[in-house]
């Protein structure tokens, strides 16, 4: 296989964007890649555009074909890739896929949502849920955030750990968030504030959830054999992985383990020769503070039972042992959830670059993501270093 | 409203794994033959959350309980638990056929609930 780099990223604010459609912002994002890659006057092979729900919300179809019109870059190839909250994730793994086989020399990856125009009450929680399994989970009730509540409880038992330990991963992804100038919320919480707010899905209380927000990622890859013709610090991507898991969340043998996040960062690893030991800085997926916590330990930074513990003691801060999430996180960078799996890539990106200013991680090399698709049963994880 | 319908499980004929009606193959062994189960007695509470802000068509309520289950046989179910005080992990519940909503086309949805 061929090796593959990333030469440019665009990113635009995350947060409640009134102005703009699904459209404007992946093309916002988009431009800005192109023009960060030096790519304005190159045709593309290929694009492929994430959005979990352009039709739902955004009543559009056919987005990728409308961006690449917009921007122009026909007659270049364009997908839309839909794999829930993972769909950023997915569309990079497709992209990376096709620039190694040989197929494709530069391509396009960029991922939106815009949600937050979305006003009827549990509107957006429902169009959510429709990735629940139907029979099992969703007629009863069941929503995503109802699942991280169960989650917590059982994590919480098992391992006998204080809720104030989960929370404080909100704090101090809060804190990394008030040096992203993207991010959706640019405001510290102490931990008193966090744990007096009000329940959503008990134990899980609204600081402990990520907020729904517009908002678009996109980076430009390549051919790393021809990346500096282009840029003068591209970033490869040398381990992908992908995997899934039940549908039915209570058919796992044990709750608290995200066995597709073990098996898919296991083929990144693999992929790129490289241990947990390597690894500089980590962007997880903490749609809910739980999953910061148990993709820890499950991606291989700490024991079974200890994730939470870790952010506690501030093992998990930018300067600890392994930083996780200095970009904010979902939980204040936001969560438009087609950029996400972008947006976690683009971290990566400036943190290896030495481009993320106050929130940067000293000497990082390495990195590596997880972007968290239905409830942890389809997860993808790129794994990047500097070239 | 009814307490007739049954709550069933499959079991796989070749492995024995026991998993929820839906499958068409087996998750363990791939083998597509079955024995369907039904779940029987009292089931206890592995796990539980107090929902406060529910989807679309449970917005009737300020809240409800969800709770996953097992009875004995290894059986494990998903759904509302309507004791609202006092719920232990590994206390006893019984399952109950009851509407639990009306979709978002106005049907009435009856599933299991666990009192």
């Amino acid at each position: 296989m061929r090796e593959v780099a990333i030469i440019g990223v665009g990113h635009t604010k995350f947060g409640r964007l009134n102005d703009k459609s699904l459209l404007d912002l992946l093309c916002e994002a988009s431009l800005e890649a192109i023009e960060d890659s030096n790519t304005s006057n190159t045709d593309f092979d290929s694009v492929y555009v994430a959005s979990m729900l352009a039709e739902t919300l955004n009543h559009m179809t056919g987005v990728a074909s409308a961006l690449v019109d917009r921007i122009g870059l026909l007659p270049a190839a364009a997908d839309h890739i839909k794999n829930g909250p993972a769909s950023g994730g997915s569309a990079i793994k497709n992209a990376f896929y096709a620039i190694a086989s040989g197929a494709c020399e530069l391509v396009l990856v960029s991922g939106a949502e815009k949600m937050t125009h979305i006003t009827l009450p549990g509107g957006v929680t429902s169009a959510v849920a429709t990735m629940t399994h139907h029979n099992a989970e969703r007629i009863h009730g069941a929503s995503l955030p109802s699942f991280a509540g169960l989650l917590t409880r059982s994590y919480m038992e098992k391992y006998n750990v204080p809720k104030e330990w989960i929370t404080s991963i909100a704090v101090k992804n809060h804190r990394n968030g008030l040096n992203n100038p993207y991010a959706h919320f640019q405001k510290e919480i102490t931990l008193k504030k966090a744990m007096e707010s009000p329940i959503i899905a008990d134990p899980l209380q609204l600081y402990d959830i990520c907020p729904i927000s517009d908002g678009a990622a996109a980076i430009v890859m390549c051919d790393a054999n021809i990346a500096k013709k282009y840029c003068d610090s591209p970033i490869l991507i040398t381990g992908v992985g992908q995997a899934t898991d039940t549908h039915i969340i209570y058919e796992r043998e044990d709750l608290t383990v995200l066995n597709a996040l073990r098996i898919c960062s296991k083929q990144a690893y693999d992929m790129a020769k490289k241990t947990p030991n390597d690894i500089d800085v980590f962007e997880a997926h903490d749609a809910f503070t739980i999953l910061e916590a148990i993709q820890s330990e499950d991606i291989g930074f700490f024991k079974k039972g200890e994730g939470a513990k870790a952010a506690h003691e501030g093992l998990t801060e930018i300067g600890g042992k392994i930083p996780i999430n200095p970009s904010g996180g979902l939980k204040a960078r936001g969560h438009p959830l087609g950029a996400t799996g972008v947006a976690q890539v683009i971290e990566l990106v400036w943190q290896l670059r030495g481009e993320a200013g106050k929130r940067q991680v000293a000497d990082a090399d390495t990195g590596i993501t997880c972007n968290f698709g239905g409830f942890g049963n389809n997860i993808v994880s790129i794994l990047v270093e500097r070239m | 409203m009814n307490n007739k319908e049954k709550l069933e499980g499959i079991k796989c004929k070749k492995c024995f794994y026991l998993q929820h009606i839906s499958h068409l193959r087996c998750l363990k062994c791939k083998n597509d033959t079955f024995d369907t189960v039904e779940a029987k007695g009292d089931c206890i509470l592995l796990t539980y959350t107090i929902l406060h802000a529910p989807p679309m068509e449970f917005r009737d309520k300020k809240y409800y309980i969800l709770g996953v289950v097992q009875f004995e046989n290894g059986m494990k179910a998903l759904g509302q638990i309507w004791p609202k005080e006092n719920l232990i992990i590994g206390m006893k519940l019984k399952p109950i056929y009851e509407k639990v909503c009306n979709d978002l086309d106005g049907n009435e949805v009856n599933a299991y609930v666990f009192k």
